[in-house]
């Protein structure tokens, strides 16, 4: 420890010298985890064959078991040793000297830092942004593999177990790899320099959360290796029939244990953070919109996210250790899997949309240069989504034949979730009005979430109402409401986010023009794609078919070639990362000329964020009120703006 | 705000108004309406269509105006007014969702109080599914099964739906009514046809490979005509519950297989028309493929997919008549 006390402050920027030889074996990185992985399976399954063989089990190598116990829990574990995402703990607790504050892995000098496990959280923000958005376009390409097989009516491409298994993990990926965890990448890079924090409360915390997303990603897509194909039961994956299904099953029931430890692990991390360690005079009435999000969407996800896990767990066990909960010949009951799982996965939507909302309000106040209207009534309304969307889980069951009682008190709770999402919509109108409204990408992204959300919104009163919902559930109109909710909500508000901090993560300018292409390209896409659906549902298509009546024929061919537009613009999007990523103009600290924190210092930030720590004066959107000022930072990056600055 | 630019949003929001009234109209959404209930459905769905145009009209006539008359000049570098926010708006746009909500509410409330309500008499049908075919079991001393439902026209109909395996759901679109079919619970659902005609049972709820394939015809007909097909098919129709033909259709056979004598082309699992036995007598090959459909797997087809509870599920004699049924029906037997 001493040694680490005379250590000069320049010192500690340093990365650790590249080991040699052999200790590259044992060092933290990939050569560790080349043989940890195969170890630690073969620990698994020694352990299995072990005690089936002590307890006279037939056969002794039981697939589905070993599978379970090797290739989907201690293999995991140990590739997440070997890159060395618990070597500090295990340093610590066998009272080894630890590294604790040479951050050798704070900050990233190389592309090479960002395959490994790293725990600065502008980094982490990074690797949580690039493997969504990797598990985004593989779960895309499999949309657009559904949509050439819907473009017909019968049987084209691909036979009925695959076509099931691709609607499936489409969802999946879509879910539980992209939109949860692309917000809670950007989050992680911008809250703890929205607060003027120096990094999340907990980095190693942060860097295992992340590490355990590519974990989960790589078990859902293995799922198609499993023999009979992978999990096709929906991304509901409804009990008994995931009991009864292929091994496939069990890669769905254990990649979403993994994604779920890495939301809950992170949802405590910002937490902590946002109560903790906000700078001075920053009260959680001055906090940005977008860090009240997240804290809101942490308290849903430490709550709710355990009963999915549950759920997950008992559909498991009734296959691999004949527990019965969802077994009705032996006492079963099939409805309790549907209200666990709801329970989680009603407040899942909120989960996927309340920082798409704090993302929004940041670039509306921006790009309007007024102050966000209504900021208290808009952090409350935060609050009271949170509050009841834990009471409407049920309004996904209303033709499921749960007890009738309860279908009119969750349909008035679910009509009433309509009003606090109202006043965030009209206050984001009131927010642009008499503004000077700039529309840079972000901007158009922001303006296209709020009139797609509007029509998903307003789909879901027609889905609130019991009797409508009779007539639309399970037909593609579902699919229509929860496209234009997740993706002309929550994706438009990541592709806002990505924009609107693009030139902090990397110190480059994407390209407008790029940008505005990328915009109209996907707003016409999903609206072709997704708008007929809502009649071609009602009319009489069911949902998860991947044969239909050729009435439906017409239709289904326009939606596929939007569908494929819609897929064709993401290339645009990813041309404009890629190429402004490598040699797009330089950016200033502050492009947006924005009063939040993170826009305060260089771009992309200094490794601890702020040289000194800043000082909280106001709250964070006051533009227009003469020499108002949301902090005071002294030196640091800020002299770019040499008005903003007090000294 | 002056007085021009009040008539010019009205007029925007007019025009959305009607740009989405004409949606509403023009685009068939719902599906001719056969029964009373879907009557009730469609009265909630054009009375909250109604109110979701207002909203929408609103809403896009705010962001049209402000695109068009709050776009930055080029190098203006200023600030908006600070408006931090208005109490009495904030209070209305509160106010005025919550009361359009509710009375969304109360509609909808009343329409299913009324779509549940069967009246003191309703004809009772117990329906029950299983991958991937339905059943329709009729009231009356005959106990009637067939593999299609066939309804009076203007009279209340209770159905109770059952499942032998997993969950599926019942739905006519045109009868707008729809519910699950759950093993172990027993769900219900009322439907009042009103229009004479034919529709087909859709099942709604992912059960398997064949869930695409599970339908059923329905018909609508007069009482007289009801009668006389339940009169029908318990003459002739009676003694066939336990022929091979009739296990063929009520153990769901269709569903996923092709048999031509049963008038079948479903394609999910192998065609029946011409069995190879694998050089074992024919009835015997069928009977274990029948009773462990995993013991000889057809070529291009999974296994784990048919469910293995026939052998189970139906008597010996049942399963004795199938086999016949398969046997007679191969393409070149005679």
């Amino acid at each position: 420890m001493t040694e680490i006390a005379q250590t000069p402050h320049e010192a500690h920027h340093t990365p650790a010298p590249p080991r040699r030889g052999v200790r590259r074996l044992t060092g933290p990185g990939f050569l560790r985890a080349a043989w940890l992985t195969p170890l630690f399976w073969a620990i698994g399954t020694g352990l299995v064959l072990f005690f089936r063989w002590l307890g006279h089990y037939e056969p002794i190598a039981d697939w589905t078991v070993i599978t379970v116990v090797a290739f989907l829990t201690t293999a995991p574990i140990g590739f997440l040793a070997g890159i060395g995402a618990f070597d500090y703990w295990l340093y610590y607790i066998s009272g080894r000297a630890t590294r604790v504050d040479d951050h050798a892995s704070h900050g990233a000098y190389s592309w090479r830092d960002y395959f490994k496990v790293n725990t600065d959280h502008k980094v982490i923000g990074v690797q949580y942004l690039v493997t969504t958005f990797f598990f985004f376009t593989v779960g895309g390409l499999m949309a657009m593999l559904v949509r050439a097989e819907l473009a017909n009516p019968d049987m084209q491409f691909v036979d009925t177990q695959t076509y099931n298994g691709l609607v499936s993990e489409h969802a999946a990926l879509m879910i539980f790899l992209f939109i949860i965890p692309a917000f809670a990448g950007l989050a992680n890079f911008a809250v703890p320099l929205m607060l003027g924090a120096p990094d999340m409360a907990f980095p190693r915390l942060n860097a295992l959360s992340y590490w355990l997303l590519p974990v989960a990603g790589i078990m859902f897509l293995c799922a198609f290796l499993a023999p009979g194909g992978a999990f096709a039961t929906g991304w509901t994956s409804y009990a008994p029939l995931a009991s009864e299904q292929p091994l496939g099953q069990v890669f769905f029931n254990m990649g979403v244990q993994w994604a779920g430890a890495s939301s809950i692990m992170t949802a405590l991390n910002f937490l902590v953070t946002i109560i903790t360690m906000r700078a001075p005079g920053m009260t959680f009435w001055r906090m940005p919109l977008l860090v009240w999000a997240n804290f809101t969407t942490s308290l849903l996800v430490v709550i709710a996210t355990p009963f999915i896990a549950g759920s997950q767990f008992f559909v498991m066990f009734d296959r691999v250790m004949h527990t019965n909960f969802f077994d009705v010949s032996e006492g079963g009951y099939v409805l309790g899997y549907q209200h666990i799982f709801w329970f989680y996965s009603h407040p899942a939507v909120y989960i996927m949309m309340l920082p798409g909302f704090g993302i929004i309000s940041e670039v509306m106040a921006v790009f309007s240069r007024k102050p966000i209207f209504g900021y208290r009534l808009m952090a409350l309304s935060l609050m009271g989504i949170l509050v009841l969307g834990f009471s409407v889980w049920a309004h996904h069951m209303f033709v499921a034949g749960l007890a009738p009682w309860l279908r009119v008190p969750m349909m008035v709770t679910s009509m009433i979730i309509a009003v606090p999402t109202g006043i965030k919509i009209f206050s984001w109108l009131a927010t642009m009005w008499e503004g000077k409204l700039h529309f840079r990408t972000p901007m158009l992204f922001a303006l296209g979430f709020i009139s797609m959300f509007v029509l998903g919104g307003l789909s879901g009163i027609f889905l609130a109402s019991v009797p409508i919902d009779i007539a639309a559930s399970d037909t593609y109109f579902i699919v229509a409401h929860i496209h234009y909710v997740l993706f002309g909500g929550s994706v438009f508000t990541i592709f806002a986010g990505i924009y609107y901090w693009f030139p902090k993560m990397t110190g480059r300018m994407y390209s407008e023009k790029l940008g505005k292409t990328h915009f109209w390209l996907t707003f016409i896409g999903f609206n072709g794609t997704f708008f007929p659906m809502h009649w071609v549902g009602l009319q009489g298509m069911p949902r998860r078919v991947a044969d239909y009546s050729a009435q439906f024929g017409n239709w289904n061919m326009v939606i596929s070639m939007f569908s494929f537009l819609l897929g064709a613009s993401t290339i645009v999007f990813f041309y404009n990362m890629i190429i402004s990523w490598h040699r797009g103009a330089i950016a200033p600290s502050n492009p947006w000329r924005a009063l939040t924190l993170e826009w305060q210092v260089t771009s992309p930030p200094p490794v601890f964020n702020f040289d000194e720590i800043p000082q909280v004066v106001g709250g964070p959107y006051e533009y227009g009120v003469p020499g108002a000022k949301h902090a005071v930072l002294r030196g640091g990056a800020a002299t770019v703006h040499e008005e903003e600055v007090v000294r | 705000m002056r007085r021009g630019s009040i008539v010019r949003i009205t007029i925007y929001g007019v025009l959305a108004g009607i740009a989405a009234s004409l949606v509403a109209v023009l685009v068939p959404w719902l599906p001719t309406s056969a029964s009373e209930e879907m009557d009730r459905i469609e009265f909630t769905f054009w009375f909250t269509t109604v109110i979701c145009i207002g909203v929408f009209a609103v809403v896009a006539a705010a962001i049209v105006y402000s695109v068009l008359n709050f776009r930055v000049q080029p190098e203006d570098e200023s600030d908006g007014p600070p408006i931090h926010g208005h109490t009495g708006l904030e209070i209305v746009w509160t106010a005025i969702p919550a009361v359009l909500v509710t009375a969304i509410s109360v509609v909808s409330a009343i329409v299913l109080a009324r779509n549940d309500d069967a009246g003191p008499n309703p004809l009772r049908i117990s329906v029950t599914a299983q991958q991937f075919a339905w059943k329709f079991e009729y009231p009356g001393d005959d106990k009637v099964v067939s593999g299609e439902l066939v309804l009076p026209v203007d009279k209340p109909v209770k159905l109770t739906l059952h499942s032998r395996d997993v969950i599926h759901a019942f739905w006519v679109p045109e009868f707008g009514q729809k519910s699950d079919a759950v093993p172990g619970i027993e769900t219900t659902l009322v439907i009042t046809p009103t229009r004479k005609g034919s529709y087909r049972v859709i099942c709604t709820e992912l059960c398997g490979l064949g869930h695409a394939t599970m339908r059923a015809p329905v018909r609508v007909v007069e009482q007289a005509e009801y009668e006389k097909y339940l009169a029908d098919e318990a003459a002739g129709g009676a003694p066939d519950e336990s022929s091979g033909e009739a296990v063929f259709v009520t153990a769901g056979c269709g569903g996923c297989h092709a048999f031509a004598p049963a008038r079948s082309d479903a394609q999910v699992g192998p065609s029946l028309d011409a069995v190879d036995p694998r050089g074992r007598p024919l009835d015997e090959f069928l009977l274990e493929s029948i009773e462990d459909p995993n013991a000889v797997l057809a070529e291009g087809y999974q296994g784990d997919v048919m469910p293995n509870t026939y052998g189970k599920s139906l008597s010996e004699e049942q399963l004795d008549a199938l086999v016949q049924y398969l046997v007679d029906g191969q393409k070149g037997s005679e």
